[in-house]
């Protein structure tokens, strides 16, 4: 008898106590702003996207969960600036690890793990992310594109004919 | 040559006279940076990415004996100025510091330089990941550029340099590599630079540009990622591609190379070292020409034909029925009724199982390796006994050696070949090119001879008189090692200098010219090729003879080198797909019919059955389309629907090298593996997998009736039903479950491969990796490691001491022509558009348009322009091809380019077919 009245004194402690849980789904935890959730593929300010289809984040993965098939940019219509686009760019998300490697490899910051963790599939096939689920809308883009990607549209110089 | 002893960075290390001190250091173990220099080209000193300090002991002029110090050691003068290790040939008692801060300043220095116009796009960089300029720019540059990223360089982004090749001029660092390559290795000298100061950039200088065989290995030897395979470009990166080794398909060289596999796409094709065969160079047309493996024409499913059309079946009916019907044709008509083409184009393990299947099961002695068409010639015996002696090595042939090339067109023949050729020459060789036309090899030949058509075997015999009559032969080898000197000397006779000097209108003094070089030398290669081959049997037996009295062969460094027609022609010989002979050159008593002689008993129904693997025969002679059509069972096995598959009634898909595993043997004799690098194609099998189903099946067909009459004989016996399950015949199950077991077969039954073993062809040579050069500064994306071994190359019969050779010699027949006739020569061409080429769209480029090249003499007698339509009419057909008045042809020829386009079997009577020419229209 005097254990039941025991334990209920505990019950009755954190009865009106607030509670450290939180009623997921309705309410959401905030993550850290460094927090690694799910990847997003992003656009300079123009709509552009920022990567260049260099395999980089699929070199520095150490899951292998990056697949990057490169293409050439069509000069009327580019993807992005430069020569090269992906033209696939998949993510497995059950083989990612989120240790971010690949956002330290990007060269353009093409490639950032965002606040997004919510990822359950019910078969494996949908765990696989392709290009159009990671990239962010036209007009959610950021930035300029580096000096480099912009000397391209410099005109040559010098003149790369030279009448001799 | 003497050997030098010097010091670099304390390691004391001994190299032969003419080293340079980069390839010294390599040798002490320390690395020299480098970006201008490649060991397999003469150094330059362009970049000074290798500036090292050299000292070297100081003389005394009085006494000419170095300077010592108080402690008995050399007092060494250093150089007031930074030395380029390239350049710089090692000397006695030099001392070289590598090392040192002055040096690693200078290194800075160059890199910083190169840098300030480099554009730093490495990420999008196809070089990425195998670059010079980037490794060396981790190791020893500088972390910071002083200069203005908006000052660098700009120029368009990547222009096409030719059909093959895209250049990015803003990436290049000018170490001229490429153009050097070409000027040097290739003898095409189709590049060079334009302008001056920061427009300096490379330029293609032919039309059309970059018009040479060999431009994808500048992108190879390219340090940086200015020059670019254009297939490459978007294909992935570097570090994703898995190499497989393989062994190309496409030329009697066999070059080693790799597939570099993403999953299952063939990304490109890189040569692998193998300085036996290719030293690390391979042509465009294996480079660029293995596009045929995805080839939506390829065969997918077997197909029979049903009620006139062919329609896709199952591997299972096909097999049993065609065991089913051989068998049935062979029980009734004998073996003879039955005949087997197996081309060369097929692995080692696929011909010996093909031969098998027809000597051993089908008891047909009917096998061929070649299409049957007229101007075929005879299949070639000589390497067997005067084959270059096994160890020879052409990179390393030079002073005293001489390369006598008749009736071959490297170039276009057999690309590699022309490298390795010019490099003995290179190297101090003579080089005497004899053809009837001018070829690419004219230009680098100490000698150039041009004979009439018809005149070969004339030739080669004046030769042959020259050496007797001068007394040059090796007497020695002669009198122990030879017969019928006496003979070969009567049947000369008719043949002597001055007359046959008259007959091909070549002066006698160039007969004895070559005749005190050929015996003179201390090593000689004799090369002969299609035009060789043609002439017929009198012009290679007495080429066999000119080796073999002037004591040539049986050496390393010696002996006739045939550029047979297929990658694996000389394997198909090997493995005895050829009437008369088994594998490994062994005698079989009953002498079968040729392809030709199958042909025409097709056509007089005297064969019932026909199988055809990897070969072509209605293709390659329109005119052997009726014989075909009249064969019972007619079986292809191949790549793609082949007009004489169209006429097929089993048409079996064949897996492609890129499919399969397997051994091909090279004009050499070597025998090399390659390896799978994707699936089969849907329900294509390996060639090998098909004959061995066939043969189980017709071997259970065989052993089936022996077991009938076993058994019954106890059953009348015991008055009950038994089947025993021993079979009184013991048939070979032939349950073959990879090439290693018809390898294992190989080696056990034929006698020349049995130092070819697949564990020997893996350990070949005892030199793993880089054949010894292991250096990521020479190499780094030039060339792959050779994990495959560098092939066997197996004995001549020469090599046998105890083996005396007959000097046999044949009649030349005079070339047949009738007034107003001129005669017909095919010239090989390397880009022919044929089946290997399919689907190859940027190679495609270079095929050329179909034309007849007529002589100047014979277009302005029968007034003729370049661009007229021509009519050639023989004894059998007519052809129409456009005229080309080109000076390359000489008079009373007509040359017309080897193109599948061009149906020269309408045309062909024979090796060189007697035409008229008339001109249909302007």
């Amino acid at each position: 008898m005097f254990d039941l009245i025991k334990g209920l004194r505990t019950t009755a402690k954190y009865l009106f106590t607030k509670p450290v849980t939180i009623s997921y789904p309705e309410v959401k935890r905030p993550v850290r702003e460094r927090f690694r959730g799910r990847h997003e593929l992003k656009r300079y300010a123009d709509g552009k996207e920022r990567c260049i289809g260099c395999s980089l984040c699929a070199a520095a993965c150490p899951a292998d969960a990056i697949y990057v098939e490169p293409a050439e940019n069509d000069p009327q219509h580019p993807v992005g600036y430069g020569e090269r686009y992906a033209v696939k760019y998949e993510i497995n998300m059950i083989r990612c690890i989120y240790c971010g490697y690949c956002e330290d490899a990007c060269p353009t910051n093409a490639i950032v793990l965002e606040h997004q963790y919510e990822l359950s599939f019910y078969d494996r096939k949908s765990a696989v992310f392709t290009k159009e689920m990671l990239l962010v809308p036209a007009d959610k883009g950021h930035g300029e594109p580096p000096p480099i990607l912009q000397n391209l549209h410099r005109p040559p110089n010098p003149p790369a004919q030279i009448d001799l | 040559m003497p050997d030098i002893t010097l010091t670099i960075d304390g390691v004391e290390v001994t190299v032969p006279q003419g080293t340079g001190v980069v390839e010294a250091a390599m040798e002490a173990g320390i690395e020299i940076p480098v970006f201008c220099h490649h060991p397999k080209l003469p150094p330059v000193g362009m970049c000074r990415m290798c500036l090292v300090e050299v000292g070297t002991p100081k003389m005394d002029p009085a006494t000419k004996q170095p300077v010592l110090d108080e402690n008995g050691k050399p007092v060494i003068a250093m150089m007031p100025r930074l030395q380029t290790a390239c350049t710089t040939p090692v000397s006695n008692g030099m001392v070289v510091k590598a090392n040192t801060a002055e040096v690693e300043f200078a290194r800075k220095g160059v890199l910083e330089m190169l840098l300030t116009s480099h554009p730093l796009d490495c990420p999008v960089c196809i070089k990425g990941g195998e670059c010079p300029l980037q490794n060396l720019t981790m190791g020893y540059g500088p972390a910071v550029t002083r200069f203005d990223y908006e000052d660098k360089v700009h120029f368009e982004k990547p222009i096409p340099l030719g059909p093959l090749i895209d250049l990015d001029r803003e990436r290049c660092i000018l170490c001229a590599r490429c153009v050097r390559f070409e000027d040097e290795i290739a003898g095409d000298s189709v590049l060079g630079f334009a302008n001056r100061g920061r427009a300096w950039m490379i330029q293609s200088k032919s039309n059309p540009p970059f018009n040479s065989k060999f431009s994808g290995n500048t992108v190879d030897i390219c340090p940086v990622g200015a020059l670019m395979n254009s297939e490459f470009r978007f294909a992935g990166r570097v570090w994703e591609v898995k190499p497989v080794p393989t062994i190309c398909p496409h030329c009697p060289v066999g070059c080693n190379m790799t597939l570099d596999m993403r999953y299952r796409d063939i990304k490109r094709v890189q040569p692998r070292v193998n300085e036996w065969v290719n030293e690390i160079w391979i042509c465009d047309r294996g480079r660029f020409g293995f596009h045929f493996v995805t080839s939506e024409k390829r065969l997918t499913k077997p197909m029979v034909r049903r009620g006139g059309e062919l329609v896709e079946t199952s591997w299972q009916e096909a097999l049993e029925d065609i065991a089913q019907r051989l068998h049935d044709i062979t029980a009734r008509h004998g073996g003879n009724a039955v005949g087997g083409l197996a081309g060369g184009r097929l692995a080692n393990e696929d011909l010996y199982l093909f031969q098998k299947l027809f000597r051993d099961l089908l008891q047909s002695p009917n096998v061929d390796s070649r299409n049957g068409t007229l101007d075929e010639p005879e299949h070639d015996d000589l390497a067997y006994a005067f084959g270059l002696g096994s160890g020879t090595d052409l990179g390393k042939l030079g002073k005293g050696t001489t390369v006598l090339v008749v009736g071959a067109d490297p170039e276009e023949e057999a690309p590699v070949y022309l490298l390795r050729v010019r490099g003995i020459k290179r190297q101090g060789g003579e080089l005497i090119v004899v053809n009837g036309r001018p070829t690419k090899l004219d230009a680098s030949a100490t000698r150039t001879v041009r004979y009439q058509y018809g005149y070969e075997a004339h030739f080669v015999l004046g030769l042959l008189s020259a050496v007797l009559a001068g007394g040059l032969e090796n007497k020695q080898f002669v009198g122990s090692r030879t017969k019928n000197l006496d003979t070969l000397r009567a049947a000369l006779q008719p043949f002597g200098v001055d007359r046959v000097a008259e007959q091909t209108g070549i002066a006698a003094d160039v007969f004895q010219a070559i005749a005190q070089s050929v015996a003179g030398a201390e090593n000689l290669v004799i090369v002969y090729g299609r035009e060789a081959f043609a002439a017929g049997t009198p012009v290679l037996q007495a080429l066999g003879n000119l080796a073999l009295i002037t004591g040539h062969v049986g050496k390393p460094g010696n002996g006739v080198l045939p550029i047979v027609r297929y990658n694996n022609s000389r394997g198909a010989l090997d493995m005895g797909v050829r009437p008369g002979k088994g594998p490994g050159y062994t005698n079989i008593v009953t002498e079968g019919m040729t392809a030709r002689q199958m042909i025409q008993a097709a056509g007089n129904g005297k064969l019932q059955a026909l199988y055809v693997a990897g070969l072509d025969p209605v293709g390659a002679n329109p005119q052997a389309r009726a014989a075909l059509e009249k064969v019972g069972l007619l079986i292809v096995q191949d790549l793609f629907l082949t007009p004489t598959a169209q006429l097929a009634d089993y048409v079996l898909p064949a897996a492609s090298f890129a499919e399969r595993d397997g051994t091909y043997t090279n004009a050499e004799r070597r025998v090399q593996r390659f390896r799978a690098g994707r699936n089969n194609l849907d329900e294509s099998r390996p060639d090998w997998q098909i004959f061995a189903a066939v043969g189980r099946a017709l071997a259970a067909m065989v052993t089936a009736p022996a077991m009938a009459v076993a058994a019954a004989a106890p059953a009348k016996q015991t008055g009950k039903r038994q089947v025993t399950a021993k079979p009184v015949v013991e048939a070979h199950p032939w349950n073959y479950r990879s090439t290693d077991d018809v390898n294992a077969e190989i080696v056990q039954q034929v006698a020349i491969y049995r130092g070819a073993s697949y564990a020997k062809l893996k350990s070949s040579n005892g030199t793993w990796g880089r054949g010894g050069v292991d250096d990521p500064v020479f190499y780094d994306g030039t060339s792959y490691a050779n994990t495959e071994g560098f092939g066997v190359q197996w004995p001549t019969l020469a090599e046998q001491q105890n083996v005396v050779f007959d000097l046999v010699f044949s009649q030349p027949a005079a070339p047949q022509r009738r007034d107003g006739e001129l005669l017909l020569v095919a010239a090989p061409r390397l880009y022919d558009g044929g089946t290997l080429m399919e689907n190859a769209d940027r190679l495609s480029f270079w095929v050329a348009q179909p034309y007849v090249g007529i002589a100047r003499e014979d277009a302005e007698r029968l007034g003729v322009a370049s661009g007229d339509r021509l009519r050639l009419s023989s004894a059998v057909g007519s052809l129409e091809l456009f005229a080309k008045v080109d000076g390359l042809v000489g008079p009373g020829t007509l040359v017309v380019p080897d193109l599948a386009e061009i149906p020269l079997g309408q045309v062909q009577t024979g090796v060189l077919t007697p035409v008229r020419v008339e001109k249909v229209g302007g």
